[in-house]
């Protein structure tokens, strides 16, 4: 989200310049603390529907347990797709071909992200779906980074042989994607928006959001990997 | 309970604390010899790692040892190991920070001792290495004595380079405070507050021993 939204900010000083997107970037389950802790903001994007429904009065009450209501109903809408990818670093040391290859010998170490992070949920139901990841954590092959970008980096710098993060991660960090989760593997990762109650500017907020459904910013999010949601 | 993190901070502090007690004391005592300019030049870059941040020591070092770096490749090519995402790439950062701390305290109690003792020790033909050993270092145990706890508390309390250094793997590089930290994150609070117990009752006790310690020795 930070290298297009960052561009998206950019381009939307054109059309309003009178407006001032200032950004803070961080893991879903992070940024939905900082909201609950009362921070200032006036929209939350999330990686997943989860954060989003913690904060949402509407959603089921097995989901928000401490029946926050910090988001706006009315305004809340999926924006984009992304997909879950296995990554590896330049010239894949390790040779792994697949997600099935993680329940093989060929895996030493692989970076997922804590299940607190969105990409690092859906990492565990890909290898539960596997049958592999007891035994991956049994024989403690598993590191753990706090940030889809922290795992990004540790794949980067080739600490580990391979991570599970999104596929628009592995495109701004230029990682070889050796493998895809369809919808069968995990849950589909779409990332909701919507205006948070205490804004402030809530005409303002709600014309960003529609900005957002644009086709320029289409554009943009599309060069990244992440598919539009209709 | 997976008792691990308890086992390698443990193993971690202690191994550099031994470290870090030999390489401060004697680089305290070589360079306390030196001419000012020099020394204090060494003073700066040896005293470093105690002020920056730990997680800019962390970068530095990954900087050195990372699997593309050039420490971290020539030990692969030669030895086949890999220095970071291991429980001993913990030892690296605990020792880095904490060496300040044991070469400052020992450069202090060195600079305190009085000369004298060590000239009466040659006149009577004594060697270099005794008079270090059995006139120096007892002379100078309160300062040595309370750089050791310094060292190993700060290598068993050490966070920011160790995580970057040794990641966080349960059952292989997972510290106690790496693994706090995973636990407050994962909303594991009775877990992440066992172990801030079992963190505190160790630094007790380390307390209470060194407490004892000089206490038997008298002043």
């Amino acid at each position: 989200m930070t290298e297009t939204m960052t561009k998206i900010a950019e381009m939307y000083k054109e059309v309003k310049p009178i407006v001032e997107i200032v950004y803070t970037f961080d893991s879903s389950g992070t940024l939905k603390t900082q909201i609950e802790e009362g921070a200032d903001c006036d929209i939350f994007i999330s990686a997943a529907q989860k954060q989003m429904n913690q904060l949402d009065i509407s959603a089921a009450p097995s989901v928000n347990t401490d029946g926050l209501d910090f988001v706006d109903g009315d305004t809340r809408f999926n924006l984009v797709e992304n997909k879950v990818v296995l990554a590896v670093p330049d010239g894949n040391p390790a040779g792994i071909e697949s997600y099935e290859d993680l329940g093989t010998d060929k895996l030493e170490l692989i970076c997922l992200g804590n299940d607190d992070v969105p990409v690092g949920a859906y990492s565990e139901e890909i290898l539960t779906g596997l049958g592999i990841l007891k035994k991956l954590e049994a024989d403690s092959k598993i590191t753990y980074g706090s940030n889809v970008k922290e795992v990004t980096t540790q794949v980067k710098e080739a600490s580990v042989d391979c991570g599970i993060i999104y596929a628009t991660d592995a495109f701004s960090a230029g990682l070889t994607v050796v493998d895809e989760a369809d919808k069968d593997q995990c849950k589909q990762v779409i990332y909701p928006a919507a205006v948070l109650k205490i804004t402030k500017n809530k005409e303002e907020a709600l014309a960003f959001l529609d900005y957002l459904t644009t086709d320029d910013c289409g554009e943009v999010f599309e060069s990244v990997g992440f598919s539009m949601v209709k | 309970m997976d008792w691990y993190p308890l086992y390698n901070s443990l193993r971690i502090a202690l191994i550099s604390s031994v470290i870090v007690f030999f390489t401060g004391i004697f680089a305290a005592y070589y360079i306390a010899k030196l001419n000012r300019v020099v020394k204090g030049i060494l003073d700066v870059v040896l005293t470093l790692p105690m002020v920056l941040p730990p997680t800019v020591v962390g970068y530095f070092l990954l900087l050195l040892l990372g699997t593309k770096r050039p420490l971290g490749i020539w030990f692969m090519e030669n030895f086949g190991v890999k220095l970071v995402m291991t429980w001993y790439s913990g030892i690296f950062a605990a020792a880095v920070v904490a060496f300040p701390l044991m070469y400052r305290t020992a450069r202090g109690a060195f600079e305190s001792f009085d000369e004298n003792l060590a000239y009466s020790g040659q006149t009577l033909g004594l060697s270099n290495t005794y008079i270090f050993w059995r006139i120096r270092m007892p002379a100078c145990r309160q300062g040595i004595l309370a750089g050791a706890v310094l060292t190993f508390a700060r290598a068993l309390g050490e966070y920011g380079a160790t995580s970057m250094l040794a990641g966080y793997t349960p059952g292989r590089t997972a510290t106690i405070s790496t693994t706090v930290y995973h636990l407050w994150r994962t909303d594991n609070e009775g877990l992440a507050f066992r172990w801030v117990m079992v963190n505190m009752a160790i630094s007790t006790v380390v307390l209470l021993a060194v407490n004892m310690l000089e206490k038997r020795k008298g002043v």
